[in-house]
């Protein structure tokens, strides 16, 4: 069973998971919505953009995050003048968590959206509707199982994300350490028995978060049918 | 018996294949040596390792990082023919798994700490005390990393670690924290003073003494089951020779027992 | 008034439009692929036009030789697609009020003369084909549109369901002064809604008159003439349920049977619809066949297209001249000629009832037969 502090560290990933995930549910629908019903090479490179943190390994954008956020940069700068402690820092783990499963939010409420009747979308136009409006009042609701069910996904990737984390964000015991870094610093001092307890959790956790994806997703199945 | 061309044409490719067999066994004799050694050392037994691959052929290959993380390493049963640890506590873990052999420990160096700050933001703390200004101060993990271990030791001896503890960011291992100051993420950081000389992107702040520190100890020893030429490798690493590349880059070489 | 003159690509080939519609409805007819949905497309903005221009009354909806291409949303047309298009997620009156400026007279008008008003609270799922059309017709006149454009409003739906549409669109035709385009397949539609058919062919038009002169012209391509159809008004004369078989009394006295067609009550006014491949020609007088319709014949005529002929016969003088499709084999065989003396066999199977005719009268005609 978890200690007083694993469940600490249970609570704190649940919590930036949560957060992260709330954060790109905007982005990611509104870029889902830019995707939706394009054609041609700047669709192609904006879908392979957004879906790099997918296959990238999960270091690979450590790196990237690490140099987009260090106190050198550009960004880094702004954000210290204002006092914003990215690095090695909760805030990090919430960045580096998001940017890692923002490509499933959008693959999935991108395939929500394009499997909304585009010849409803039309009636919309011209019923008075702009294509904001259209978006909003036809598409949207009519898709909004399938954004729910990537949100979910979204969610399930945060909780388990390692390697951007650990670079971005450091593993900081009671700062930063999510379950996937408390796994490996346990298993770092050989404290075996710690770190399978925890991977217990997380696994309980991850299976929690799919089969409530599922749930939804079949929903949204049956409905279209 | 059989027409002569062809029995001499067998005897022939009979030779060519006892000869290549030969040949091949020739280079087999020029074992892979696998060290794993404190990331500290990087610099240093990379040098000692070119140098000993050229006289004597064979061929050595490194795995730097924590000590903690190695020694775990090679009691999961990773290939090492050499440990190069840190601390004595590490070697410790790898000689109760029965790996190393007590009597073929050496202790080989010593080092001491130093706090650094980013080069581009020199400063110069007048006294131990002074470290506790630093909003965060990366560690190699306290908790298992020598450099680490020992940097906590030094922090309790002058009081400061329970002022320090949550401030601490903690990195894999002693380069890591190097880094972090490198890329001014972190303000400061306690590494050793070997560390702290291979980087142009920090300056010293701060030297601690010999005295006032912690005993630094990085002990060496061959594996039990080492092959010769790591034992070979092994006596290298406690030669003169050695000695001369480890002073070169701040080491403290220890008197031999 | 519509003016269309424009052009713009399709799969196949370029839709090529040009024609002024003046009639309160005009049928879009043609065979599938013509590019009947395109045309509506283009006119509601969701399709974009390559060159060219439309108009309708004083308004320029897309004039690409001046840059000006209204966007869908500022067209004022009314669309009312083949399977309704309602929004699964809205109530009925939800899906009405979608495009409307909250409820207002015309709202509540189009929800009486539809009479959907009690269905405000369901969701489209749970409604029938029919009731769907109301509604999607409903929401297309809650936003006051100067066009409507449907496109085959009643394919999805059966024969006895769509006799029963007809009269609501009737009805929307003559109470609002909306000019309405109407795609549609079904000749009976045309006849009983449109005042005027534009035939489609391969992206242009090939014909546009008044429904029933079109349908029987000879000119046509041979596409355009696989739906040809002898057009003939008359009235239920009586039903024989035993038999099988419903006596139509044509003007002029003539008899057709047709299939009984029992729903209808005696006297109600039909048109009865003659696909011209299936009229037989003899040169005999006919006997010993199952054919319940045989009449005495005199060609007036022989069209001859490639592989295709088309025989003009007149049976009595005051009625319109049929058409007999026949290959140009059997015609030469027949050794047929202006002035054959042949007759025409018909099954009762072969003969379709279509709807009733336009009322003449606006307001108060019985939305059942059309009868003052």
């Amino acid at each position: 069973m978890p200690t007083r502090e694993e469940w600490a560290v249970v609570l704190f990933t649940l919590r930036v998971a949560a957060l992260g995930t709330a954060m790109i549910l905007p982005f990611g629908v509104a870029a889902a919505a830019l995707l939706a019903r394009r054609h041609g090479p700047g669709r192609t490179l904006l879908d392979t953009l957004f879906s790099l943190p997918l296959v990238l390994p999960p270091t690979a954008v450590g790196v990237v995050l690490l140099d987009a956020f260090a106190r050198v940069s550009p960004l880094g700068r702004v954000l210290a003048a204002a006092g914003i402690q990215i690095a090695f820092d909760w805030k990090g783990v919430v960045i580096a968590t998001s940017v890692m499963s923002f490509p499933l939010l959008v693959r999935s409420a991108l395939t929500a959206f394009e499997e909304v009747d585009p010849r409803l979308v039309g009636l919309a136009r011209t019923l008075g509707c702009g294509p904001m409006q259209a978006f909003f009042r036809v598409t949207l609701p009519l898709a909004w199982r399938g954004v729910l069910a990537g949100t979910v996904l979204a969610f399930a990737r945060a909780l388990g994300e390692f390697g951007a984390t650990v670079m971005l964000a450091g593993n900081i015991p009671g700062r930063t350490q999510t379950l996937a870094l408390a796994i490996f610093h346990e298993a770092q001092l050989g404290h075996d028995d710690r770190a399978r307890v925890l991977a217990g959790v997380t696994a309980v956790l991850a299976f929690a978060a799919l089969w409530s994806a599922e749930i939804v997703g079949r929903a949204r199945a049956r409905r279209t049918a | 018996m059989p027409d002569t061309g062809f029995a001499m044409s067998w005897t022939r490719r009979l030779f060519a294949a006892a000869a290549l067999g030969m040949a091949f066994s020739a280079s087999a004799s020029a074992a892979d040596v696998t060290v794993f050694a404190a990331a500290s050392l990087a610099d240093a037994l990379s040098a000692i390792g070119k140098g000993f691959e050229s006289t004597s052929g064979h061929h050595v290959v490194f795995n730097f990082g924590a000590s903690s993380d190695l020694a775990r390493q090679v009691r999961a049963g990773a290939p090492a023919d050499v440990f190069f640890s840190a601390d004595q506590a590490q070697m410790d873990v790898v000689t109760q798994a029965g790996l190393v052999r007590g009597a073929d420990r050496v202790d080989v160096l010593s080092n001491t700490l130093v706090v650094v700050v980013p080069a581009k933001t020199p400063r110069r703390l007048q006294a131990a005390s002074e470290i506790a200004s630093f909003d965060r101060l990366a560690l190699a993990d306290p908790q298992a990393v020598p450099a680490g271990v020992y940097a906590k030791k030094y922090l309790e001896s002058i009081g400061l670690w329970s002022r320090l503890a949550d401030r601490i960011v903690p990195t894999l291992n002693v380069r890591g924290a190097l880094a972090a100051v490198e890329s001014e993420n972190v303000p400061a950081a306690i590494v050793y003073r070997t560390d702290a000389a291979i980087s142009s992107r920090v300056s010293v702040a701060f030297e601690v003494p010999r005295a006032a520190g912690p005993a630094i100890v990085y002990v060496m020893a061959p594996l039990a089951r080492a092959s010769a030429a790591a034992r070979l490798f092994a006596a290298e690493l406690t030669s003169t020779r050695a000695a001369r590349v480890y002073e070169k880059y701040g080491f403290i070489v220890l008197a031999r027992k | 008034m519509i003016r269309l003159d424009f052009e713009t690509p399709l799969a196949r080939f370029p839709l090529r439009i040009e024609a002024d519609l003046r009639a309160p409805v005009t049928a879009v007819m043609g065979p599938s692929g013509a590019g009947k949905t395109s045309l509506l497309d283009a006119i509601a903005g969701l399709r974009s036009v390559a060159s060219g221009r439309i108009a309708i009354d004083d308004d320029v909806l897309v004039d690409t030789a001046a840059g000006r291409r209204l966007p869908p949303q500022h067209r004022r047309v009314g669309y009312v697609p083949q399977d309704a298009g309602l929004f699964s997620h809205l109530t009925v009156r939800e899906n009405v009020l979608f495009g409307a400026r909250g409820a207002s007279n015309e709202v509540g008008h189009a929800i009486d003369v539809l009479e959907i008003g009690s269905l405000g609270a369901r969701y489209p799922a749970s409604l029938s084909g029919g009731e769907k059309q109301r509604v999607a017709l409903a929401r297309a006149l809650a936003t006051r549109p100067r066009l409507l454009l449907l496109d085959e409003p009643l394919a999805a739906l059966d024969v006895s369901l769509r006799d029963r549409i007809v009269p609501y669109l009737l009805r929307v035709r003559d109470e609002w002064a909306t000019p309405m385009l109407y795609v549609t397949h079904n000749v009976g539609e045309a006849l009983a809604l449109a005042g005027e058919v534009l035939l489609l062919e391969s992206g242009r038009v090939e014909a546009q008159g008044a429904p029933l002169a079109l349908l029987a012209t000879p000119g046509l391509s041979r596409e355009a003439r696989a739906g040809i159809e002898n057009l003939l008004a008359g009235e239920i004369e009586s039903h024989d349920t035993e038999g099988g078989v419903t006596r139509v009394r044509l003007a002029g006295g003539l008899v057709v049977s047709v299939s009984i067609a029992a729903e209808r009550p005696v006297g109600s006014a039909v048109t009865v619809a003659i696909r011209a491949e299936d009229v037989l020609v003899a040169t005999e007088p006919v006997r010993g066949l199952s054919a319940r319709n045989v009449y005495e014949a005199v060609v007036r005529g022989i069209e001859r297209g490639p592989g295709d002929a088309a025989v003009r016969c007149a049976i009595r003088p005051e009625l319109p001249e049929w058409l007999a499709r026949l290959t140009p084999a059997a015609v030469a065989d027949l050794g047929l000629a202006t002035g054959s003396r042949v007759w025409l066999a018909v099954k009762s199977h072969s003969v379709r009832v279509a709807s009733a005719p336009p009322p003449r009268a606006g307001r108060g005609a019985d939305v059942e037969t059309g009868r003052p």
